[in-house]
């Protein structure tokens, strides 16, 4: 799925650089414009109604109150004085709010462009079942094709929906951002987190079981809720209950034999927590830190028997109080599941976020807020829960088009609403670009120029040939003349690049389409030994290049070969030891007139499809920019 | 005495968390489950790793490198003229030989290798030396490749007569030095033919032609009780093995080597599997008509790594316990030979009688040789391969 790129590739890390900054312009664009109209609006609605002034953020301003006790108009929804949001709500909001925003912050290192696929999402479903790699490469192989939208999409969509739970506090907007929340984190949960890892085998609480992202998910479906939900503890003890049983369920598995967490080591080799920790502390890290870990390592390895029967103990304990819903009980339980998921973020998950690759702060700072939230919504504020639901004032549609109720949703638009819609514009900043890229079914061209470096234009005769085809035709450049050549040099007999360049040659002229009947695609031998028409046309099966109508692919006397390869500045070497022909992989250009106009390496690098096919969209779009030279 | 009732929302709340803690332990219990790992069947089939003896001299294909990769495992051509103890390289240029290659005399200093597919080389080069690998002439390509066999391929000496063995069990023969090639029935039309139904052949494993030019067929026999040697003769197969003693008669076996020489033909059979796994020798001194059949010597729980044939119907095996072992002729009995060095690929017969064993350590071959009568090996050659790796 990956695109085989060095996660450090400059290529990339300009290009998704580049991204990031014209989309902030964008996305800071956005919140201006935003603002400037909310501005204007407000005092067009205060400058409508005598005596109207601005109000504080979410409360109605005078004008759209004045507005409102004009005659005939009908007050808005909106503009209903809404009950305090619960503590528990906004705890889930601003807190996994916030943590969206670091996410999309996390997903702007340098290495997240190209290294996503290769580093984090291949490794994460490699110990998963087939039927989840199956589902895992769909969505790992769209981002190795657009490696830099998708990296910048994840940032600004976090960013975004971070951004949305933080500023709508209240209403529909609010509970859409749950909703946000949710479809983002399960995209994450299955794409980036192969499902939490819980298909595989070694699932476990102290390495982030079952996924930070689906703590997410479940965070935005209880900011999602209806108002109502809030206001009674059941809401806080069916979230303590779900919390109870999961830990009680994790600490069965923890407990089960045979997983490997009974041993800090076995044999000479480190036991399954022993070798997670250990490979933890070798993150690139401060130092103070990987020192911790590293001793936490140790004194696993020493007494991995007594760590997995504390933790077995621990979780039990503190899910059955979870699932008594007590609230003195629950208060405590909250207090040592917090210390106790503290320690394994920063003793085994090692705080989950650094290394350069890290996308969030893994699994126990969104559990803690998920179970501390359950236990606020269990003890709902006093005030809270006395307070009554607003009532909502159903206003007809026809009302709703009068001037001067329209006058006064216009004004009763809060500060929040302007900054939320400003939100998901930061969404789409990032979305668009994406979805747009994941309609192609063709790699970024990007990736094969991270590969071979940027082409150079050119104008130059290029030297001419009388070469044998693979059908045993006589093939002169002159004959070409009239159409656009994307020529190369291929050794027959190469077991690695030549089958992959004639397979990226092959794509480039289905790329083409209707314009391939104006381009040839040529391949001149470049091996002094093996060269013979035989070679060419088993080559030719190989590669299923027989049925291409513009293929050629030319050879000759081991003289004329060399005379061309001289020419185009292309060299065979003959190795020792059973290597096979080192050549150059280089690609020409050739306009109708039979003049080089550009030269590109067409070394295939990796040789993934993602690579491939940049490669071919890289060749075909070279061959389509000189059939529209003059 | 009345139990107190339950209320509903509890009752929903304890069967919903046993359910969820069902879950939880039979998610755990099927991937502790999961570790438990297939029982490794022994493997019987050699290496491409053997040695060709002729009365101009021997050579030796072995694969160097870094071993456990496809991309960076290269193998290397040694020969060493009769007369002389030393060994040089002369891996035949211009193809890489990431999927090893398969070789064939025509004659006192003439090879054919067939390098077969290896990485994204699906199709067979062909190249020829008639001065003991100093130059090298390519022949046409075979496609689709040679089939993975040491056997793969075989040359009548003189006359340009080709057999080769491909991919997926066709069975081809040039008269043109392999200029172009006619196929022969294969394995699907063997296994239709009346020797073949006897046999029911699960895969081709040699070809040979007889001193008298008659192609020849080896397979694997998944009916038990026969060899599966096949001679082509009037356009169609026909049984040309030995017949098995009868304590093979349950047993299903397989031919790992076929070749021919001056005198005749020579296998090697593997018969049964497991600890029960035996090899024998088998010689024919007139044609195909009449086979003798050498004792089986014991496989125990050790499989074959390599095997070959030197001159005069002798035969070698290396173990891959470490074990040794060579059967003179027909008449003889297997012999074991002393513990071979490390790392060694295979053996091929000595200078003066004796046995040279080809170890290769990466890019490094070691000649240990073993004269006649000698109780263990010494060292007489190092030789540095100029491998490589990446090029691939």
């Amino acid at each position: 799925m990956n695109s085989g790129l060095n996660p450090s590739d400059p290529t990339i890390v300009n290009a998704f650089r580049s991204a990031l900054l014209h989309q902030w312009l964008l996305a800071a664009a956005i919140f201006v414009l935003l603002l400037l109209v909310w501005g204007a609006t407000r005092t067009w609605v205060i400058g409508q109604v005598p005596g109207g002034a601005a109000a504080d953020d979410g409360a109605p301003p005078q004008g759209a109150r004045a507005a409102a006790r004009a005659p005939g108009a009908v007050t808005p929804p909106q503009a209903a004085r809404a009950p305090a949001e619960p503590r528990a709500r906004r705890l889930l909001r601003i807190g996994f709010g916030l943590l969206w925003v670091l996410d999309g912050i996390l997903q702007a290192q340098p290495k997240m462009a190209a290294g996503m696929p290769s580093q984090v999402i291949e490794p994460t479903a490699a110990s998963s079942p087939a039927w989840v790699q199956h589902v895992v490469n769909w969505g790992g192989t769209i981002w190795s094709y657009h490696p830099v939208q998708a990296g910048a999409s994840a940032v600004w969509i976090q960013v975004g929906i971070g951004l949305w739970l933080i500023v709508a506090e209240r209403g529909w907007w609010s509970r859409a951002a749950g909703l946000a929340s949710v479809g983002w984190g399960l995209v994450v949960w299955v794409f980036g987190e192969s499902f939490g890892g819980i298909f595989a085998p070694g699932l476990t609480w102290l390495f982030g079981a079952p996924g930070a992202a689906l703590f997410y998910a479940v965070a935005g479906a209880l900011i999602a809720l209806p108002a109502g939900a809030w206001r009674t503890p059941r809401t806080g003890r069916l979230v303590l209950a779900a919390t109870g049983t999961f830990f009680i369920g994790m600490a069965v598995l923890q407990a089960w034999p045979g997983r490997g967490f009974w041993h800090g080591a076995a044999g000479g080799q480190p036991g399954t927590l022993t070798a997670m920790v250990q490979s933890m502390a070798r993150t690139s890290q401060p130092h103070v830190l990987s020192a911790l870990v590293s001793s936490f390592g140790s004194f696993t390895a020493a007494h991995g028997f007594a760590v997995n029967l504390f933790t077995m103990i621990a979780l039990a304990v503190l899910g059955a109080a979870f699932l008594t819903g007590r609230p003195r009980l629950a208060r405590a339980a909250v207090t040592a599941a917090t210390v106790l998921c503290l320690a394994d973020w920063v003793l085994i998950e090692d705080l989950g976020f650094l290394g350069g690759l890290g996308t969030d702060p893994n699994s126990m700072i969104p559990m803690i807020l998920v179970f501390t939230a359950g236990y606020l919504a269990l003890t709902p504020a006093p005030e809270a829960a006395g307070e009554a639901a607003a009532a909502p004032i159903v206003v007809p549609w026809r009302d709703r088009l009068r001037p001067a109720t329209v006058r006064g949703a216009v004004g009763a638009v809060s500060a929040r609403t302007a900054a939320a819609l400003g939100a998901i514009g930061v969404i789409l900043v990032g979305a668009a670009p994406m979805a747009a890229a994941s309609a192609s079914r063709t790699a970024d061209p990007i990736i094969a120029e991270a590969i071979s470096g940027s082409t150079a234009p050119l104008d130059q005769p290029a030297p001419a040939f009388t070469l044998t085809s693979q059908d045993g035709r006589q093939v002169t450049l002159a004959s070409l003349r009239g159409k656009v050549v994307l020529l190369t040099f291929l050794d027959p007999v190469c077991v690695s690049d030549c089958p992959l360049i004639a397979q990226e040659v092959r794509q480039a002229g289905q790329l083409l389409g209707a314009d391939a009947s104006h381009v040839e695609l040529v391949a001149i031998v470049i091996n002094p030994l093996y060269y013979s028409v035989a070679y060419t046309r088993a080559f030719d099966q190989q590669e299923h290049l027989g049925a291409v109508p513009n293929w050629l692919y030319l050879t000759g006397s081991p003289g004329q070969l060399e005379n061309i390869w001289r020419g185009y500045g292309v060299t065979a070497e003959v190795s020792t030891g059973g290597a096979m022909i080192a050549h150059d992989d280089i690609a020409f250009i050739l306009d109708r007139s039979g003049h080089i106009r550009e030269e590109l390496s067409d070394d295939p690098g990796p040789g993934t499809t993602s690579s491939t096919s940049s490669y071919a969209v890289l060749l075909a779009d070279a061959a389509r920019q000189t059939l529209g030279e003059p | 005495m009345k139990r107190p009732a339950v209320p509903a929302a509890a009752r929903r709340r304890v069967t919903a968390i046993a359910v969820m803690v069902l879950a939880a332990c039979t998610a755990g219990c099927g991937q502790a489950a999961s570790h438990q790992a297939p029982r490794p069947a022994p493997a019987l089939a050699p290496s491409l790793n053997t040695s060709l003896a002729t009365t101009a001299g021997t050579w030796a294909a072995v694969v160097m490198g870094d071993t456990g990769t496809s991309d960076n495992a290269f193998s290397q051509l040694f020969t060493r003229p009769a007369g002389s103890i030393s060994w040089k390289l002369v891996t035949p240029p211009g193809v890489a030989t990431n999927g090893g290659f398969v070789l064939a005399t025509q004659g006192s200093r003439s090879l054919i290798a067939g390098f077969r597919p290896g990485v994204d080389l699906t199709f067979s080069a062909l190249t020829a030396t008639r001065d003991d690998g100093t130059n090298w002439q390519p022949g046409s390509p075979l496609q689709p490749g040679l089939a993975d066999v040491p056997d793969a391929l075989a040359a009548a000496p003189g006359g340009g007569r080709m057999l080769a063995l491909l991919l997926g069990g066709t069975v081809t023969q040039s008269t043109d030095q392999g200029t172009h090639w006619t196929t022969l029935p294969g394995l699907r039309s063997l296994a239709g033919t009346a020797a073949g139904r006897r046999c029911s052949p699960a895969a081709l494993t040699a070809v040979s032609l007889t001193p008298a030019g008659t192609q020849l067929a080896a397979a694997t026999c998944t009916r038990p009780g026969i060899a599966g040697i096949f001679s082509y003769t009037a356009g169609r197969w026909q049984a040309a093995g030995p017949s098995l003693p009868a304590s093979l008669a349950g047993t299903a076996t397989g031919v790992l080597r076929l070749t021919s020489t001056p005198a005749g033909n020579e296998a090697l059979l593997a018969a049964g599997t497991g600890t029960a796994a035996s090899l024998l020798a088998t010689w024919t001194g007139d044609g195909d008509a009449h086979w003798t059949v050498s004792a089986p010597l014991r496989l125990g729980a050790a499989a074959v790594r390599s095997a070959g044939f030197g001159s005069a119907g002798t035969a070698w095996a290396v173990l891959t316990d470490g074990r040794a072992e060579t059967i003179g002729s027909p008449a003889a009995t297997w012999r074991a030979l002393p513990a071979v060095p490390p790392g060694t690929a295979a053996l091929a017969p000595g200078p003066d009688g004796g046995f040279d064993a080809l170890a290769v350590s990466g890019s490094k071959l070691t000649i240990w040789q073993l004269s006649p009568g000698a109780t263990g090996w010494t060292t007489t050659q190092v030789i540095n391969v100029p491998i490589e790796y990446g090029s691939s």
